[in-house]
């Protein structure tokens, strides 16, 4: 510590200036003092992280909340506030309405197949079943691909023209259906696909969850009689609680903002029919004239409000359900 | 497997193998499919094999898109984010968890709250920010923004709150510095946590595609996800290169997963366990 040692030479009354610079070297050396103790270390240990958190997440949501006042579009030119007229442009717009309710329908039907598709692999894969290792890396295979190499692969297969699995519902006497390109078919065919690719996701989770659940609960259970489907239903599920919320409370998330897998198969058509919300915004603000970001975060900010109150709710839902292991 | 073989016991194992299956078939006949000739790949009835086999669609797709640049760009983004983040991460867990400051608990709960915003929420204005840093477009707007990651700081925090207490003690006594303590005494321990966040930061934004599809214009500066997407978006790929360069997209993830396949999983479930 040279400048601690530094210190008392410096200090001499009559030398003002030098004083002044003492005084400096004071605080310096208080200041590497304080940063070289662990509690002044802490700070230095967390600032890199928390200050990219609050440049790149706080500080942009805190801004969501603003630009929805405001008129502005993509060139950034020309700000003017626009008060609550993005809010009010919202509520009449036809297509935002329509999108919002084709998030819902594929929240509400994607989130329980993924979850109990999920589930039931789980509950196979922990028990003795033969390969259980082997194929629980199979069914997660998928979540380690990207939706853009999926939504290709799935769009080719089901391509009403030359898709081979098209060529397989002929073989079997069904008809041949446009899947991604028929508007009625076109969000039941996304949903199967995203539940195809992430349930072993959410089996991987709850495996983790049914592995921390005694094992001895099973004996004494056993020993009671109770059979495999009822010790399920008494043992595990009650017990698989906390893995369970936390997975149906993600993909819930997940589901209420999807993208990618519109993006790349159906880019929101048949008129309009996979339309989602994010893509919707993702539109307004970066594809369609005039670039009205303050309307994208308009509806970015409506969709945080529908995002939190869900997830909300079904936290409190889950916390009255769950039961302690002990 | 003592156990006697019941009705019922064969029954879910055939269902088991068959959803295996399921989930297996598409990406054999991607892969397969990969070999073929234009016409076979266009022809009706479509067949799951072909007559012959061809190299050429993995020799055409390098000139049809700039797949290097994709390439290139995707490990840049992916890989930094995941050893900046991870080490970024693991700085400021460790903190957290082992440290008493002022703050402490508060700065914590302001963490977790970043974990529940969305980042579909917040993109608008992120977009805005990194074109006012003037980053758009750039490595750096890429990496920035996701170099540090409220659910890594989250694990890494309950990793070290797990570890045996006054670990840290006689090295305090006998001087050592705090980050000496954290480089030489906590880093090693907690070297498997630290790959299971980076391999979770790695599959996330290596197979991302609404972040950097914003925060890249250009062509050349697209991921594999972005990239690949947009050209089959506007139709100006043929069948076969598609395919290949799906494949390709795909291949490093999957040759990682088939090595470090405990890595890919434990990050998920840890993440899961803890949440």
């Amino acid at each position: 510590m040279p400048i601690a040692r530094a210190h008392p030479v410096f200090i001499r009354p009559r030398a003002i200036g030098r004083q002044i610079r003492s005084e400096g070297v004071l605080i310096m050396t208080k200041v590497v003092r304080f940063f070289k103790k662990p509690e002044g270390a802490a700070y230095l240990f967390i600032f890199p992280a928390l200050a990219i958190l609050l440049v790149f997440t706080v500080v942009p949501l805190a801004a969501t909340l603003v630009f929805s006042l405001l008129n502005m579009d993509i060139f950034l030119q020309g700000f003017s506030f626009a008060g609550l007229d993005k809010f009010r442009k919202l509520l009449g717009d036809e297509r935002f309405w329509n999108a919002l309710k084709n998030t819902v329908y594929f929240t509400v039907l994607q989130v329980p197949l993924q979850i109990g598709l999920a589930l039931a692999a789980a509950a196979f894969l922990t028990r003795s079943t033969p390969f259980r290792k082997m194929l629980r890396s199979v069914y997660f295979l998928p979540y380690v691909c990207s939706l853009t190499a999926i939504g290709i692969m799935w769009s080719f297969l089901l391509d009403p023209q030359t898709g081979l699995y098209m060529h397989y519902l002929e073989r079997i006497g069904l008809p041949r259906l446009a899947f991604l390109r028929d508007p009625d078919l076109a969000m039941p065919t996304v949903i199967a696909m995203t539940v195809w690719r992430n349930f072993g996701y959410s089996m991987v989770i709850l495996i983790a969850g049914m592995q921390s659940i005694p094992q001895t609960y099973y004996e004494a259970a056993q020993m009671d009689g109770a059979g495999k489907v009822r010790q399920f239903f008494s043992i595990t599920l009650p017990l698989l609680v906390p893995a369970l919320s936390f997975c149906v409370i993600t993909a819930t998330i997940a589901a209420l903002q999807v993208f990618d897998q519109i993006f790349v198969t159906t880019q929101g058509g048949p008129v309009h029919a996979t339309e989602s919300v994010v893509f919707y915004i993702y539109l307004t603000g970066f594809r369609l004239v005039p670039f009205d970001l303050g309307y994208a975060s308009a509806m970015s900010v409506f969709l945080f409000l529908v995002i939190m109150a869900v997830t909300l709710a079904m936290n409190r839902y889950f916390l009255n359900r769950e039961v302690s292991g002990n | 497997m003592a156990e006697k073989w019941t009705l019922g016991k064969a029954a879910s194992l055939a269902g088991v193998l068959l959803l295996a299956a399921v989930v297996l078939h598409p990406f054999l006949w991607l892969f397969v499919s990969t070999f073929k000739f234009e016409q076979e790949l266009l022809k009706y009835p479509p067949a799951f094999f072909a007559g012959e086999y061809t190299f050429s669609q993995y020799v055409k797709v390098w000139d049809r898109i700039p797949l290097l640049d994709f390439f290139v760009n995707t490990v840049v983004f992916a890989a930094s984010v995941a050893v900046i983040s991870v080490f970024l991460d693991s700085m400021a867990g460790y903190a957290f968890a082992r440290i008493r400051f002022k703050g402490n608990r508060f700065l914590f709960a302001l963490v977790l709250m970043t974990l529940m915003v969305p980042y579909q929420v917040m993109m608008i204005p992120l977009f805005v920010e990194v074109y006012k840093f003037g980053l758009l477009d750039t490595y750096w707007g890429l990496i920035l923004p996701r170099a540090a990651s409220a659910l890594g700081i989250f694990l890494m925090r309950s990793f070290f709150v797990s570890l045996p207490k006054d670990l840290e003690e006689s090295a305090r006594v006998d001087g050592l510095g705090e980050f000496r303590i954290y480089r030489s005494i906590m880093l090693p321990l907690c070297k498997s946590a630290m790959v299971t966040l980076g391999i979770f930061h790695l599959m996330n934004n290596w197979n991302d595609l609404l972040y950097p599809l914003m925060m890249t214009s250009s062509t050349e500066m697209r991921t594999l996800s972005a990239g690949i997407a947009m050209f089959v978006g506007q139709r100006s790929i043929e069948y076969g290169a598609t395919l290949a360069a799906s494949t390709l997209s795909l291949l490093p993830l999957l040759i990682a997963y088939a090595f470090a396949q405990r890595y890919f999983v434990q990050g998920v479930a840890t993440s899961g366990l803890k949440g």
